[in-house]
C-alpha cells in the first residue's frame, strides 16, 4: 500500500482547488519529506487533541462525586476520586442487571449484524451483478425506503412484531432492522468497484453463479464485509429508541434502554451517565481495534491490472 | 430469553410475511389491533384493606428511575416480604418513553396490572383507553374528599369518573444559596417573600457583582415559574370550559413581563441553558432559582455551599404554584382478573398509607395527615414544600391538554430569549393553543 | 431514480458472450440470491411502508376505537396557512435544511481527509483509528448531555475556555441561532465523523496499489494522483456516502431535542423532532405520517439531483 504523499489530504482537500501542486519532481514511491513528516503529525496532533477532550471529560466526570460533576471550578483530573457512579451501575441487583443488558446487547447486535451481512451480501451481489427480468424495479424500490424516516415504521413494526409474539424478547431487537436497505445499497456500491475479469474467468472455468459468489466476490470484499458488520452492530448497540418499545421486563433490556432506568428523571445525574458511556463504549472499542484490521489487510490482486 | 430457543426458521420467516398480511387486513379494516376490553374494577367489598384470594403476581410500572425508584424499590420488597399471597415486580421506563410505551404495552395486550401516572396524563390517557376508572377501588378504600387537598383530589377525576388515586404532590419552591445571601450582606435565614423583598435582595446582590436570579428559557424550570407567576398575578391557563386558552390576559402578560425584566435590568444573563439557572446556584453564580422539590436530595447534601429551602415568594397579589402529582392508575387489561384487581387495590392501599417512607424521595403526601406526622416533618427540607400545597394548581381534566400548554413554553421561551415581546408571544401562542383545544375536543369527544 | 442509480456503478455492460453462459445458473439463480433479503425486507420494510401510507389518510390513534378517514386532507393542512401544523413543519424543514446544507459538505470532505491521513502506514494508526472513531460509539443521549454541558452559554467549557483565549465568552452555542447551529453541526462532526471515515477506509482499500504507482512513474503530484486516481476510484463510495449523510442529517432529531430543545423559538427543532413530537406525544401518527412522506419526497428529489450530478461526471 502505497501511501499518499505527505500533505496530500490537506491539498486535496483545502478549499481551494486552485492549490498549486508543491513539487512536480517524480518521486519514488514511499519517499517522504521531512517537511511533510511535521505537517503530518502536528495535523494529526490537532485533531487527535480536539477529538479526545470531550472524550477525556467524560471519563474524568465519571470518576467524579455528583457535586464535583457540576462545579463550575472546571477540573480534569477529579477530586475526590469517586468510584460510586460504577459501584451503583454493577451493584444494582436483580431490577438493574448491568450484565445481563450487557449481553443481552452484544448478542443482539452481533446476531443482527451476522444476519444483515449474510443476507444483504446476497442481495446485492444479485443486484450488482446479474441481470435479470424486474432489477430495476425491485432496486428502485429498495433504495427507495432508505428516504422514509424511521418513524414511519415505528407504530406498524410494533403492530407486526406484537403479532408475531416477538415482543419482550430479542427476536424484536435482532430481526426487523435487517430489512433495512443500508446494507444492500452500501454492499452493492462496494461489489461494482471490483473488476469483472476475475469472474469472467471464473466463468470460463465453467463455475456456476454460487461458487463465483462465495470464491471470488466475498473474499475480494472482506473490507467492505467487516465494514458493514461494524456499521451494523454499532447502529443496533446504540438503538434506543426502538427498544423502548419492545422491550418490558428488566432481564430483557438492552444497553441503552437500561441505563436510561438509572438516571433521575428531573437532575442530571452526570457520573452515572457518564460512567454508563464508559462501560458500554470500550468493549465496543476494542471490537472495532480488533475488527479493523480486517478492513486493512491489503486484498492481493493477483495478476489483476486494475 | 426463553423465546431466543424459537429456531429462525422458514417458518419464523413465513410467519413474519404473515403476520404483515394481517397487519394489513387489519389496517383495512380499521387498523385495530386489540378489541376494546371493557373496564375492571374491584367487586368484592372489603377489597382493598385486606386481600384474601389466591397468590398473584403484579406488574408495577412507572417512570420513577434514578434515586426515586430505589425508595420504590425498597418499598415494594417490604411489601412482598410483608404479603404472603401478593408478589409485586416494579419495571420502571423513563418519564419522557413511559407515555408511549404504556400505551403501546396496554394495546398489544403486554400491560401492567398497576401503574403511575401524572396528574396531568391521566384524562388524556383515559380518553385513549389505556386506564380504566377506578372508583370501585377508592370506594373499596374508602377515600375521603377531606384528607386531601381540593386540587390533588378534583386532579384525579376524568369526565365524572375517578381513574387516580393520588400518592404525592411535587411542586416549585424557591431555592436560594445563603453564602451569596451573606456575601451580600442579606440574612440567610430571611428569605424574600413578596416583590419588595425580592427586587431589593437582588439589588444588593447586583451591587456585589451577582446576577441573582436566572431566568431559564425552557419548560423545567421557566416554563414552571412563569405558571405560578401567572396565578400569582390572578391569571388562568384556560377559561372555565376549557375551550380558550387566556393566559394572554393582563395577569398573564405581568408574569412573563416580570421574568423578562429580570433579563432586562441584569438580574439574570441573556441566555440561560437548560439546567443552567440550577448549576449556576450551586455554584454560588446565581442565589434564587425557583426549582422542583426534586432537587432537595441533593441540595441538602453539598458539602461546598449551603442551599436554603423556602416558599415560593408571592410576586402577585396572591399565592401560586406550579404542582404535579404522582398517581396510581389501573390499566386496561385484556381480560379482567379480579384477583389481581383486588391484590393491586390493596397494594394501593398498602403504598398510600406509607407514602411519608415515599415522601424521602423529595415528595409531599397527597393524604393531608400524612404530610402532618412526624414522619415527614422531620424529613429535612421539605416543610416549606408541604405549606405551599393549598396553592398548587394543575392544569385543567381534560384530554391532551398538554398540547395546548407546549405553546405557552415556547411563548415563554421566544420572550425570555428576547425574541419577541410578551404580550404578543403569549398572544400568538394562546390563539395556537385554542385552536388545538377546539381540535382536541373532537378528537377526544 | 431507475436509470440513474444504474449509471452511478462504475460497471462496464456485461459482455454478451458472458450473458448466455450465465444461463449455466438458471433463471431463478437471482431471485434467489434476493429470497432472504427479500422476505424481511417486504416484512419489515415495504409492509410498513404500505401501512404508513394508510395511516396518513386517516385521523390516526392507533389508541382510539376509531380512525376516522382523512383522505388527503393530512397532506393538504400543511399547505394550508392558519393550519395547525402547517407553519410549524415548515419551520422545522427549514431547521432541517440549514443543518443538512452545512453539516453534509463537512461531514463527507472531512473524514476522505482523515480517512487517507489513517491509510498511511506509521506508528501508533490503530490508537488514532480508535480516537477517531470512539465517538461514534456513544449513543446520542451520552453525546447530547455532555455538549450541553461542554455548549452552554454562560456555565459551559467551550465559552470559559475562549475567554481564557480573549474572546468575548458568553456566545449562545445553544440558545440563539445562527450559534446554536454552528454548535449543533460541530458536536455532529465530531460525534459522526469516524463512521463515515471508516466507510471511506474501506473504499481506499480497494484502489488497486498499481493505479498509484503507475501515475508515480508518470511523475504525478500527490493532487494529481488525489483526483485521477483516488476520486475515480472512490466515486461509487463517494455516492454512497453522500446519499447516507444527507439522509442521516435530514433525520437529526436526537441532538436538537437534548441540547437546544428547539430553541429558540422552535428554529432549531427539526423536521423528525417535530415530527415524532406529533406522533409520539401528541398521539396524531396520521398527520405524523403525511409529515413524513412530504420529508422522504424531498429527500428523494434531492437525491436524485445527486444521482444525476455523479452521472454527467461520470459522462464528461
Amino acid at each position: 500500500m502505497t501511501s499518499l504523499a505527505p500533505g496530500g489530504a490537506t491539498a486535496a482537500t483545502g478549499p481551494d482547488p486552485q492549490e498549486p501542486a508543491r513539487t512536480a519532481k517524480p518521486r519514488k514511491p514511499g519517499a517522504k519529506t521531512p517537511l511533510g513528516q511535521v505537517l503530518f503529525w502536528l495535523m494529526l496532533g490537532v485533531l487527535s487533541l480536539i477529538f479526545l477532550a470531550p472524550l477525556l471529560w467524560m471519563v474524568s466526570t465519571s470518576f467524579k462525586t455528583p457535586e464535583a460533576s457540576t462545579s463550575l471550578e472546571l477540573s480534569w483530573i477529579p477530586q475526590p476520586w469517586d468510584v460510586s457512579a460504577y459501584q451503583t451501575l454493577f451493584s444494582a441487583g436483580s431490577a438493574n442487571p448491568v450484565l445481563r443488558w450487557f449481553f443481552n446487547s452484544m448478542f443482539s447486535a452481533a446476531v443482527n449484524a451476522i444476519l444483515i451481512v449474510a443476507v444483504d451480501a446476497c442481495a446485492a451481489y444479485a443486484l450488482a451483478r446479474m441481470d435479470f427480468p424486474g432489477k430495476k424495479l425491485i432496486f428502485t424500490t429498495v433504495i427507495t425506503t432508505i428516504f422514509l424516516p424511521s418513524f414511519v415504521f415505528l407504530i406498524p413494526n410494533f403492530l407486526i412484531v406484537s403479532q408475531l409474539g416477538w415482543l419482550d424478547s430479542l427476536w424484536a431487537i435482532i430481526v426487523p432492522s435487517a430489512g433495512g436497505a443500508f446494507g444492500v445499497f452500501f454492499l452493492r456500491q462496494f461489489f461494482s468497484t471490483l473488476p469483472k475479469e476475475l469472474e469472467e474467468a471464473a466463468i470460463i472455468d465453467g463455475a456456476n453463479q454460487w461458487k463465483i459468489f462465495i470464491k471470488v466476490i466475498l473474499p475480494l470484499s472482506r473490507p467492505a464485509l467487516s465494514t458493514l458488520a461494524v456499521l451494523s452492530f454499532l447502529t443496533n448497540w446504540n438503538d434506543f429508541l426502538w427498544p423502548v418499545y419492545v422491550l418490558f421486563s428488566p432481564e430483557t433490556q438492552t444497553l441503552p434502554s437500561g441505563l436510561a432506568k438509572l438516571q433521575n428523571a428531573a437532575t442530571v445525574n452526570y457520573p452515572i451517565i457518564m460512567a454508563g458511556a464508559v462501560v458500554a463504549s470500550v468493549p465496543v472499542i476494542m471490537i472495532f481495534i480488533i475488527a479493523q484490521r480486517q478492513v486493512i489487510e491489503s486484498v492481493s490482486r493477483s495478476g489483476l491490472k486494475g | 430469553m426463553n423465546q431466543l430457543n424459537v429456531p429462525l426458521s422458514r417458518r419464523g420467516f413465513m410467519g413474519a410475511a404473515g403476520a404483515v398480511g394481517g397487519a394489513l387486513a387489519l389496517a383495512a379494516c380499521g387498523g385495530k389491533s386489540t378489541p376494546p376490553g371493557a373496564g375492571a374494577g374491584p367487586t368484592a367489598s372489603g377489597a382493598g384493606t385486606a386481600y384474601n384470594g389466591p397468590n398473584v403476581t403484579l406488574a408495577f410500572w412507572n417512570g420513577w428511575t434514578g434515586a426515586d425508584g430505589d425508595y420504590a424499590k425498597q418499598m415494594v420488597s417490604q411489601f412482598n416480604s410483608e404479603t404472603k399471597n401478593v408478589k409485586v415486580n416494579m419495571n420502571v421506563f423513563q418519564w419522557a418513553d413511559f407515555f408511549q410505551k404504556m400505551p403501546a404495552a396496554v394495546t398489544s395486550g403486554n400491560g401492567p396490572d398497576i401503574a403511575v401516572m401524572h396528574i396531568d396524563a391521566i384524562p388524556t390517557q383515559a380518553a385513549q383507553r389505556v386506564i380504566v376508572p377506578i372508583d370501585a377501588v377508592a370506594n373499596s378504600l374508602k377515600l375521603n374528599q377531606g384528607d386531601y387537598a381540593e386540587a390533588v383530589w378534583q386532579g384525579g377525576i376524568y369526565k365524572d369518573q375517578r381513574y387516580g388515586i393520588p400518592i404525592d404532590v411535587h411542586c416549585l419552591g424557591l431555592f436560594y444559596n445563603k453564602d451569596v445571601f451573606e456575601k451580600a450582606g442579606l440574612d440567610p435565614e430571611k428569605p424574600p417573600t413578596n416583590k419588595d423583598e425580592y427586587m431589593a435582595a437582588l439589588e444588593a446582590m447586583k451591587s456585589k457583582g451577582i446576577q441573582g436570579s436566572w431566568v431559564s428559557p425552557f419548560q423545567f424550570t421557566g416554563g414552571l415559574m412563569y405558571q405560578s407567576l401567572l396565578w400569582q398575578f390572578g391569571g388562568e391557563l384556560f377559561n372555565e370550559d376549557v375551550s380558550k386558552a387566556t393566559w394572554d390576559s393582563e395577569g398573564g402578560i405581568a408574569a412573563l413581563t416580570f421574568m423578562t425584566d429580570l433579563v432586562k435590568n441584569g438580574y439574570s444573563p441573556k441566555n440561560v441553558g437548560q439546567d443552567a439557572d440550577y448549576v449556576a446556584l450551586k455554584n454560588g453564580r446565581n442565589a434564587l432559582n425557583w426549582q422542583g422539590i426534586w432537587q432537595v436530595n441533593e441540595v441538602t447534601k453539598l458539602t461546598t455551599t449551603k442551599i436554603g429551602l423556602a416558599e415560593l415568594p408571592k410576586i402577585g397579589e396572591k399565592g401560586g404554584v406550579w404542582g404535579n402529582s404522582h398517581q396510581f392508575v389501573l390499566p386496561r387489561t385484556q381480560g379482567s382478573d379480579e384477583n389481581k384487581v383486588n391484590a393491586a387495590a390493596y397494594f394501593v392501599n398498602w403504598f398510600t398509607q406509607n407514602s411519608a417512607d415515599w415522601a424521602k424521595s423529595g415528595k409531599v403526601p397527597a393524604v393531608e395527615s400524612l404530610a402532618e406526622s412526624s414522619e415527614f416533618t422531620s424529613i429535612e427540607g421539605l416543610q416549606p414544600f408541604a405549606k405551599e400545597v393549598p396553592d398548587v394548581h394543575f392544569p385543567p381534566a381534560v384530554a391532551g391538554i398538554s398540547d395546548a400548554m407546549t405553546a405557552m413554553y415556547d411563548a415563554v421561551n421566544a420572550a425570555v430569549l428576547g425574541k419577541s415581546d410578551p404580550a404578543s408571544a403569549l398572544r400568538s401562542a394562546a390563539n395556537k393553543a385554542s385552536q388545538i383545544l377546539a381540535q382536541n375536543k373532537k378528537k377526544y369527544g | 431514480m431507475t436509470s440513474t442509480t444504474e449509471a452511478t456503478a462504475v460497471e462496464r455492460p456485461p459482455a454478451r458472450s458472458t450473458g448466455r453462459r450465465r444461463r449455466r445458473s438458471g433463471w431463478a439463480t437471482p431471485y434467489l440470491f434476493l429470497a432472504p433479503y427479500g422476505v424481511l425486507f417486504i416484512g419489515f420494510i415495504l409492509a410498513p411502508a404500505i401501512y404508513g401510507i394508510w395511516i396518513s389518510l386517516h385521523d390516526y390513534n392507533y389508541l382510539l376505537p376509531n380512525q376516522p378517514w382523512a383522505g388527503l386532507n393530512n397532506y393538504f393542512d400543511l399547505f394550508k396557512s392558519g393550519s395547525r401544523d402547517g407553519a410549524d413543519f415548515w419551520r422545522s424543514i427549514r431547521a432541517t435544511a440549514i443543518f443538512t446544507v452545512f453539516s453534509v459538505p463537512l461531514l463527507v470532505v472531512i473524514p476522505l481527509a482523515i480517512a487517507m491521513l489513517l491509510n498511511r502506514k506509521f506508528p501508533g494508526r490503530t490508537f488514532f483509528r480508535a480516537v477517531f472513531f470512539t465517538p461514534y460509539v456513544l449513543g446520542v443521549a451520552v453525546v447530547g448531555v455532555l455538549f450541553r454541558f461542554l455548549l452552554d452559554p454562560t456555565i459551559g467549557m467551550l465559552n470559559f475556555y475562549l475567554e481564557k483565549l480573549g474572546f468575548a465568552g458568553d456566545y449562545p452555542w445553544t440558545t440563539q441561532v445562527p450559534w446554536a447551529w454552528v454548535g449543533l453541526v460541530g458536536m455532529t462532526v465530531w460525534w459522526t465523523l469516524g463512521f463515515n471515515a471508516i466507510i471511506y477506509l474501506a473504499g481506499l482499500q480497494d484502489i488497486s496499489p498499481e493505479l498509484y504507482e503507475a501515475a508515480e512513474v508518470d511523475g504525478a503530484t500527490a493532487w494529481d494522483k488525489f483526483r485521477n486516481v483516488t476520486l475515480p476510484g472512490l466515486r461509487p463510495v463517494l455516492l454512497f456516502v453522500l446519499t447516507l449523510t444527507l439522509l442521516a442529517s435530514a433525520n437529526m432529531f436526537g441532538q436538537s431535542y437534548l441540547i437546544t430543545k428547539g430553541a429558540p423559538e422552535n428554529s432549531t427543532r427539526t423536521a423528525i423532532y417535530y415530527i415524532s413530537q406529533v406522533g409520539l406525544q401528541q398521539y396524531r401518527q396520521g398527520v405524523a405520517a403525511a409529515m413524513s412522506y412530504i420529508l422522504a419526497l424531498m429527500l428523494i428529489l434531492i437525491s436524485l439531483l445527486n444521482f444525476r450530478l455523479f452521472r454527467e461526471k461520470e459522462e464528461s
